[in-house]
Parts: structure tokens; sequence; C-alpha cells
């Protein structure tokens, strides 16, 4: 997803915050009494607000949340092995083990724009965080790769390219350095 | 006020070891906010020589420092206050002010001397999988401190809890008697905070406990391997708490020391309890965001951290947050240190939790998960809310034993360096956060373009937040004499 409508929205929530903390601070400048009746309405209309405000964002967005639908069935299936500090990506099973990593292990796998693409993404020794990056560097999709679990996260790529895959969960010296490639290729190819 | 007799010598030696508490706090938090600024450093891309080990390391100690820094200030902070009502027992302060320290030295060692290097929720099963980083006794340092420090924590959290309940019955410090209409005694708004948070401290080191236990199992019972979903979620169910209890004991501040300054008093009302027992049942759920991108955790309770993240915000935004407001408004308050800080705090509270609500919207947070959108909102709530929170109580607490009047000019000077050095900071988080730059990365590579530039913007803020030091030097100043009083 985007990250520019909720940094918008932050950054503005941010601003009126900081407006009223600021007004109110200006009006210690002239003393006076405090109407209770008006502020307690106030902070009525504040919570209806709120839940209101709440209820919107629950609306919109739980309906979308990134989790595998059982209904819908995969077209193409990516196997995602992680370890210490490097990804395996291969259409075929990959990696069981740290002894048989450098005989099976792919760093690149090759999927099809307009396809639902299922990553089974799971770890050989600690958690890892297993995340796709556009080329234009925006983060498309993650998730977690933890020991005795496959995680499945499913992406249709709309636009073919390189996408480079970061790992986002620490884990250990050369985190910052583990990577891997999901190529992407127009589906007429 | 409800003051237990003062005419003995308990008064005195509260104040000597709060002010003791208070001196940990003073001097481990600029060493730890110099290792967030040698981090952002090194993130900048200069000293690229620096092996990652010692990033990660720093990363450990930062983390895990501030965290407990704050709860033990903050706890002791409280306690103190809470001293004008109830008695928390000052031996059990001494001795988890010896086992703190002692903890401090264990984790020192094992992050600056082991160079371990696991992050501060230190996630199973890292902690064993060093690939030769860090030996073998580093780990156990690790799991040493936690232990020293949770069995200190847990007394001391309990015997808050034992003092209260020497004047009031549970259900008198949650105030139910003030929602259900019958009689009982007025019961401060710090009595139920500190009730609400002690509960929820001791509910996040049982799980501490548990995950202690389960590792020492695996590791010296010879047992099989864990599960990981079950260790994350007990790992992230007692960090989230310990780091929003901690907040809460801030708060706990704003509502005893501002009616000081504003001249108005905040009483607990119907309100104020609903507000702070539906905080102890929500925070209990809350910690289930951090789960959201585990897609094999059962989906109804993704559903249900996003609900609890949602709701847990309303009774801080309308009661604490707007009270504050109200409290403030038009009462000739004068914008001495302490309440400037405060009430600063409580705007970094309210700025801070609108950037964690939205990060725990499970379709947001697929693009902000461990991106720099989350130092960004902590750092917010926490450095901008709940350590100014704390400052201000603490500056409150010097002004108040030595009398000594306040520069405030100076005052105004050192504020607004937090104000635009601490949101400068912030600002670089965020727009990091919304440009998908990851965290806990010792050196960006070539595609993370933004990471470098935004980080070394970061430093000029972090240079300017260095104003706090006027406030370090001024309130260590005064605590010394009160301690020699």
């Amino acid at each position: 997803m985007t990250t520019t409508v909720p940094l918008l929205l932050f950054l503005l929530s941010a601003a009126i915050i900081a407006t009223v903390f600021a007004v109110v601070a200006r009006s210690t400048a002239r003393a006076g009494e405090v109407d209770y009746a008006r502020a307690n309405h106030l902070r009525k209309v504040f919570f209806v607000s709120l839940l209101v405000i709440l209820a919107i964002f629950l609306g919109l967005t739980l309906p979308r949340l990134p989790y595998p639908a059982e209904a819908a069935v995969p077209e193409q299936i990516v196997n995602v092995v992680s370890r210490q500090f490097a990804f395996s990506l291969t259409e075929g099973p990959g990696p069981d083990s740290i002894e048989t990593w450098e005989r099976d292990f792919s760093p690149l796998a090759e999927v099809r724009t307009g396809t639902l693409v299922e990553f089974r993404v799971r770890t050989l020794d600690v958690n890892h965080a297993f995340a796709i990056y556009t080329p234009d560097g925006r983060l498309l999709a993650q998730t977690q790769a933890m020991p005795g679990y496959v995680n499945r996260l499913r992406v249709v790529f709309d636009e073919p390219g390189t996408y480079n895959v970061m790992c986002l969960e620490y884990c250990g010296l050369s985190h910052h350095a583990m990577r891997g490639v999901v190529e992407v290729v127009e589906e007429a190819q | 006020m409800n003051d237990v007799a003062a005419t003995d010598t308990y008064p005195a030696q509260m104040t000597r070891v709060t002010l003791y508490w208070v001196a940990v706090g003073l001097v481990l938090f600029p060493v730890l906010a110099i290792l967030g600024l040698v981090m952002r450093t090194l993130q900048a891309g200069f000293f690229a020589a620096t092996p990652p080990e010692w990033f990660y390391a720093v990363m450990t100690l930062h983390g895990l420092g501030m965290v407990g820094v704050w709860f033990v200030a903050g706890l002791a902070a409280m306690s103190f206050l809470l001293a004008r009502y109830v008695r928390p027992s000052l031996t059990v302060s001494w001795i988890a002010l010896g086992m703190t320290a002692l903890g401090v030295v264990m984790l020192v060692a094992a992050t600056l001397v082991g160079k371990l290097g696991v992050g501060w929720y230190f996630l199973y099963p890292l902690p064993f999988f060093s690939e030769g980083t860090w030996p073998d006794w580093a780990t156990a340092a690790l799991f040493g401190a936690l232990a020293v420090l949770g069995v200190a924590w847990t007394v001391w959290s309990g015997d808050v809890l034992r003092a209260i309940a020497g004047r009031y019955r549970l259900s008198e410090a949650l105030g139910w008697h003030y929602l259900s209409g019958r009689d009982g005694p007025d019961v401060p708004p710090i009595v139920i905070i500190a009730t609400v948070s002690c509960i929820g401290v001791l509910a996040g080191l049982v799980a501490a406990v548990v995950i202690l236990l389960l590792i020492g199992w695996e590791v010296l019972g010879g047992g099989t391997a864990n599960d990981a979903l079950l260790i994350k979620n007990l790992t992230f169910y007692f960090g989230h708490m310990l780091v929003n209890i901690t907040m809460y004991f801030g708060v706990a501040l704003v509502y005893e020391i501002m009616p000081a300054y504003t001249g108005r008093p905040w009483k607990t009302n119907t309100l104020v309890v609903l507000s702070w027992n539906t905080v102890l049942a929500l925070v209990m759920f809350a910690y289930l965001h951090h789960l959201y991108m585990d897609f094999a955790q059962p989906r109804w309770l993704q559903v249900l951290g996003q609900l609890s993240s949602y709701l847990v915000s309303v009774p801080a935004a309308v009661v604490t947050i707007f009270s504050t407001l109200v409290l403030t408004y038009r009462s000739q308050m004068g914008w001495s240190l302490a309440p400037t800080l405060l009430y600063l705090g409580v705007m970094g509270w309210a700025i801070g939790g609108v950037a964690a609500v939205i990060d725990s919207t499970i379709t947001v947070n697929q693009a902000f998960h461990n991106t720099l959108w989350v130092p960004a909102h902590f750092h917010t709530y926490y450095l901008m809310g709940v350590v100014l929170m704390i400052l201000g109580g603490v500056y409150h607490l010097a002004v108040a034993l030595t009398s000594e009047a306040e520069n405030v000019k100076r005052s105004r000077v050192m504020a607004a360096h937090l104000v635009v050095g601490g949101y400068g900071l912030m600002l670089s988080f965020y727009l990091a956060g919304a440009d998908a730059v990851p965290r806990r990365f010792a050196a960006y590579p070539m595609e993370v373009a933004n990471g470098p530039l935004l980080a070394g913007i970061s430093l000029v803020f972090i240079i300017l937040f260095g104003g706090l030091g006027l406030y370090l030097w001024d309130t260590g100043r005064l605590c010394v004499r009160a301690l020699r009083a």
C-alpha cells in the first residue's frame, strides 16, 4: 500500500494536536474560570467523534487483511527458505537443512505479472522477515519467517522488474546484508 | 490532603532513596542517549569501517537500557508521590536499587564486552545463534540480568500494591465504588493509576518468568525446541506491557503534580475510574499488534489486536489528555520548567499515540512494520512523552527540596531546544519510515539511498536536543544539594 496517506494523516493530526496545545498554553496569559458544563459537552463530542473515526477506519481496513484467503487458489508457488544471512527462493522445495543449503539454494525466483503468487516462507534458524521491495524502492509486502512455521504471503505483481528482498526482522551480525531477488516478467513471456 | 503522619523519619528516608534512583536516571540517560547518537552516526555512513557487531551491541544496550531506566525512574518517582497516601517499603526500594545496579552491570558486560547483539526484545532463538559474534557467557549474562531485574521489579511493584492494600481494599484502589455508587473513601487518582500499573507490571513479569523457565528448560534440561510463536507472544506481551506501564507512571506524575501549578484540583470521578479500568482490561491485548506479520497467528487474534489497540487510545485521549487541557485552560499557570515538561510530555504522548494507532492498523502495518516508522512513534511517546513527564516530575521534586529560584529564561531556551531538536529528530524517523527505510540496519545498502541522508539530518536535531544537558546539570546539582541537606 502507499504510505503517503498514513503519513499525511499523521502530520495533519500532529499539527492539530500541537495547535490545540499551543492555544491552551497561550490562554493561560488571561485568567478565567472554566465552564465545566461546556467542557464536558466538548468532551462528549470528542468522545463520539473519536469512536466514529475509529469505526470508519476499522470498517475500511479490516476487510483488506493481507492474510491468504482460503478460497483463492495460487497460480504459482515459491518456496522461500531463510537462514542467517540469505534467502533461497525456488519453485521446488528448496534447502531443508543447513547441510543441503549449498546444493538446493537459489537466490532468485522468476514470477509472472498478473499472477497470484504464493510465497511459502520458513526459516532454518532464527526469525527473519521476508520483505519485497518494488524496483522504485517501495515496500510491497512482507511476512515473518519463524522457526517451525510456514507463513504464506500472496502477491500479484502488476509491473515487471527486479524486486529486491530484504530481511526486516533483526537476525544477527549481517542482518542488513541479507538479500534475495524476485524477477517479475511479463505474463506473455 | 490525606497525608500520612509526617512526624517520623519515613518521608526523609523516602526522599533519600528516591534521589538515588534519580541519580541512576540522570547518569544513565545521557550515556544511553549518546549510544543512540552513535547509531544514527553509523547509519549516516560516518566511520564506515566500524564492524557491524559494535552497532548491534550498542543498539541492544541502548534499547534495553532506555526501557529499563525509564521504568525504574517512573516507578521511583510515582512511589515518592504515592508516599503521601500510603507507605511503600524503603527496604524493598533499596534492595531493588542494588539489584538494578547489578543487572545493569551484567547487561553492560554482555553488550560492550561480550558484543551481545540481540536487540532489546532478544527474540527467541536469536540469543543462541550468535554465529560466533558473542560468547555463551554473554547470553548467560543477558538471561541472568533479566532474572535479577525481573525479581527486583516484581517484588518492588508487588510492594507498591501491598502498601496500597494497607489502606484500601482492591475494589477501592480501583475506584469501583465510584461506579457502583456505594460509600467508600476518597481515592486520589495516583492510587488508582498505581494500582492499575502495578497489576499490569506483575502480569507482564509473569510472562517474562514463563519465558525464562521455557528457555531454561530447553537449554539446561536438554528438551526439544520451544514453540517460537508462543515465545514471541509472551515476549511482546511482556515488552509491550513494560513500556506501556512506564507511560502510565509518567501520567501518574501529571495527575499528581499539575494541579499544584494550575491551582485546580484533579479529583477522582466516575470518568477517571472508568478510564483506568478500561485501560487495565485493554492493555492486556494491545501487544498483539506486534505480531501482525506473523501470518501463522490465528486471524481472530490479529483482529483483536487492532480492535484493542484502537480502543485503548480512547480513554487516554478523552480523559487524561482532554483533562490536562481543561486543567490548564486559562489557569494563569506560570510556565516554569516542571509544568512545561509535564505539559509537553502529554502533548508528545498524544502525537506519538496517533502514529502508534495508525501503525496498529493491520493493512498499514504491512508497509510500516520494522521500518523506521516504529522507532518514530515509540520515540515520540517515549522520549517526547513519558521521558519529559518524568523529567518534569523530577525537576518539581528537586526544586521543592532545595527551594532554589529557577532561571526561567534559561528554562525556556532549554525547552525550545527540546521541542525543535526532539521533533526534528522524530520527523527524520517518520519520513524514513514512510520511505520504507528499514530499522536496525548497521549500514544502509545502495538501494536504500534515503537511509543515510535522513540519518545525517537527524544528527543535527540530536545535537540540538543536547540542550537537555543544561537540565541534567541543573537537576543534578539540586539533587546533590538535597542529598547533603
